[in-house]
């Protein structure tokens, strides 16, 4: 695994992607510096900052759109180059590609993605560590829900990257805001209800919006291991061109 | 083909179809130890017949065994099959050695330097082992896909169209590794477009021609068998239209055509009556014979003769 896992590192850290992934990465902690420096002191500060860098821009932007560049590659670099034969025809179970391809994402892009949550919130909220660690570990349960489910996605259609687009901006984006209960089938809806569970107090914006703990949780579990599942029963069945 | 030997390759009754075409057609066929060339045009069926005796793609109907095992769904048998797939792209920022090294990590052999030395070694390489793939010309892609392929020395090896982008003294390279291959017991399968070669390398022939096995065996034996296809021999002598008026008074004789240069045609179906009547005639008519060639005795006009029928 870890020769596949090396390969798939190799292939995702291209210049031009890793820049813009820190781009991206440097933006709410860019925000958070602004906002800290002008707005500090309001009365809704701490509901605007959640619902507006938070919510809106690290969960429901940015975590979805830098998991969503390496994961889709990952398989999808390999079916466009017509590469994926030089893994799929060796003595390897297919559980042993797949799943060093999930962690060659995770270990790009959740590292910066949790600490550009992790710097924003201190900044937003005065230093406080409970929040911070809230947000470390809800952005880490939804960086693994997404990179399982665009992987996945890699491997069953050569459009990975607008499929992902459709998915987080129709169901998690606009579906999840009329229908209720979608948020039981949204990484958006995990991610921030075990931010909220995690530290009610530092959230109360979040507190009526989003689905217990346990289920989102679960969701979480089950969403990732499902969808890597899938992935590994995705290979075994294609016909590799 | 004897079959008398468990075949190294079994296809059984396999079709493959995608939507409403069919690509393969009920096909069958065993492939022995040595050196089998599978041909036919573009579209024959030859890379999807391939794709599925490696695995890479299911049989919509029938069975493909290689080495007694299902290929499909089954990673464990490339510890003794290796593959090189007609797609020419490789990792460009690996180096040739990294890439063989790559395979032979994925193959688990421990160590690797020995095994990577011999696969770099049987290709010739080693000079350019430490350069990126990318830098690499086409030719020296495909030797180095082809040492990957080699690298945990399997018992089947099956290689589509291995000689693109390589010059002639490269394919003689490759002629000598895969005889020397054979010789030791193993099973290649070559898929090529390349018929001189093929027919130089190749001592069974699989004829692919849209979707169906239209002829199998030695190549001279196919021929043998289409004798409704009469042989064609060019004969050249000092005085081609007393020559033609002799030959086309024989029985068996069915045409005689006069080309450029004086050059004759002669078409027979029975090879015995050629070789006897043409020196008999020269001889009795005088006739100096300069040059008596056969134009069909060779795969390409088995090839042609077999795809547009």
């Amino acid at each position: 695994m870890g020769t596949i896992f090396g390969l798939s590192i190799r292939q995702l850290t291209g210049k031009w992607r890793i820049l813009l992934i820190l781009f991206l990465a440097a933006l709410p902690v860019g925000l958070a510096v602004i906002v800290n420096l002008t707005v500090s002191g309001d009365a809704t500060f701490n509901e605007d900052f959640t619902n507006i860098l938070l919510d809106g821009m690290l969960v429901a932007g940015i975590l979805p759109i830098v998991t969503m560049a390496l994961a889709t590659s990952a398989f999808g670099n390999e079916l466009e180059d017509k590469t994926l034969g030089y893994l799929v025809l060796m003595p390897v179970a297919r559980w042993r590609i797949v799943l060093p391809k999930v962690l060659a994402s995770l270990v790009i892009c959740g590292p910066l993605l949790v600490v550009s949550g992790v710097v924003a919130t201190l900044l937003g909220f005065d230093g406080e560590i409970r929040p911070a660690i809230a947000v470390a570990v809800s952005l880490t349960a939804g960086v693994f829900a997404y990179a399982t489910i665009f992987t996945w996605a890699g491997l069953i259609t050569t459009r990975a990257l607008p499929f992902a687009l459709v998915y987080v901006l129709l169901w998690e984006g606009v579906t999840s805001s009329f229908i209720p209960g979608v948020d039981y089938l949204s990484v958006r809806g995990y991610t921030l209800a075990i931010m909220s569970g995690l530290d009610e107090s530092s959230f109360p914006a979040l507190e009526d919006r989003v689905i217990e703990l346990p289920a989102a949780i679960g969701g979480a579990v089950v969403v990732t291991v499902l969808f890597l599942l899938l992935g590994v029963r995705r290979l075994r069945r294609m016909d590799v061109p | 083909m004897s079959e008398s030997r468990t075949p190294s390759i079994e296809v059984r009754n396999v079709s493959k179809w995608f939507g409403s075409v069919v690509a393969v057609n009920d096909v069958s066929f065993q492939v022995q130890p040595g050196i089998t060339g599978l041909l036919g045009p573009n579209g024959a069926g030859k890379s999807t017949i391939l794709h599925m005796i490696t695995g890479k793609s299911s049989a919509s109907e029938g069975e493909v065994t290689v080495l007694g095992q299902q290929a499909r769904d089954n990673p464990e048998l490339y510890r003794s099959v290796g593959v090189m797939s007609e797609h020419e792209a490789v990792y460009a920022f690996y180096t040739g050695r990294e890439f063989v090294e790559f395979a032979a990590r994925l193959h688990s052999l421990d160590p690797t330097d020995e095994a990577v030395d011999r696969a770099i070694g049987l290709v010739g390489l080693e000079d350019a082992q430490q350069r990126k793939l990318g830098t690499y010309s086409r030719g020296m892609k495909q030797r180095m896909r082809l040492a990957a392929a080699l690298v945990h020395d399997p018992q089947v090896l099956i290689l589509d169209e291995p000689l693109n982008g390589t010059d002639p003294r490269q394919r003689l390279e490759f002629h000598d590794a895969m005889t020397k291959l054979a010789e030791q017991g193993k099973t290649i399968l070559i898929s090529s477009h390349i018929l001189e070669e093929v027919e130089t390398l190749a001592s069974t022939i699989l004829l692919m021609v849209s979707g169906k096995l239209a002829a199998a065996g030695d190549f001279r034996a196919i021929r043998e068998k289409l004798d409704e296809q009469a042989y064609k021999v060019r004969v050249v002598t000092d005085s081609p239209r007393r020559m033609a008026a002799a030959l086309v008074g024989v029985d068996d004789i069915d045409s005689v055509s006069i080309g450029g240069e004086g050059e004759l045609t002669v078409l027979s179906r029975n090879v015995g009556t050629l070789q006897r009547s043409i020196p008999r005639l020269a001889q009795e008519n005088g006739i100096r014979l300069m040059r008596v060639e056969p134009l069909d005795d060779s795969l390409e006009s088995i090839f042609s003769y077999v795809v547009d029928r």
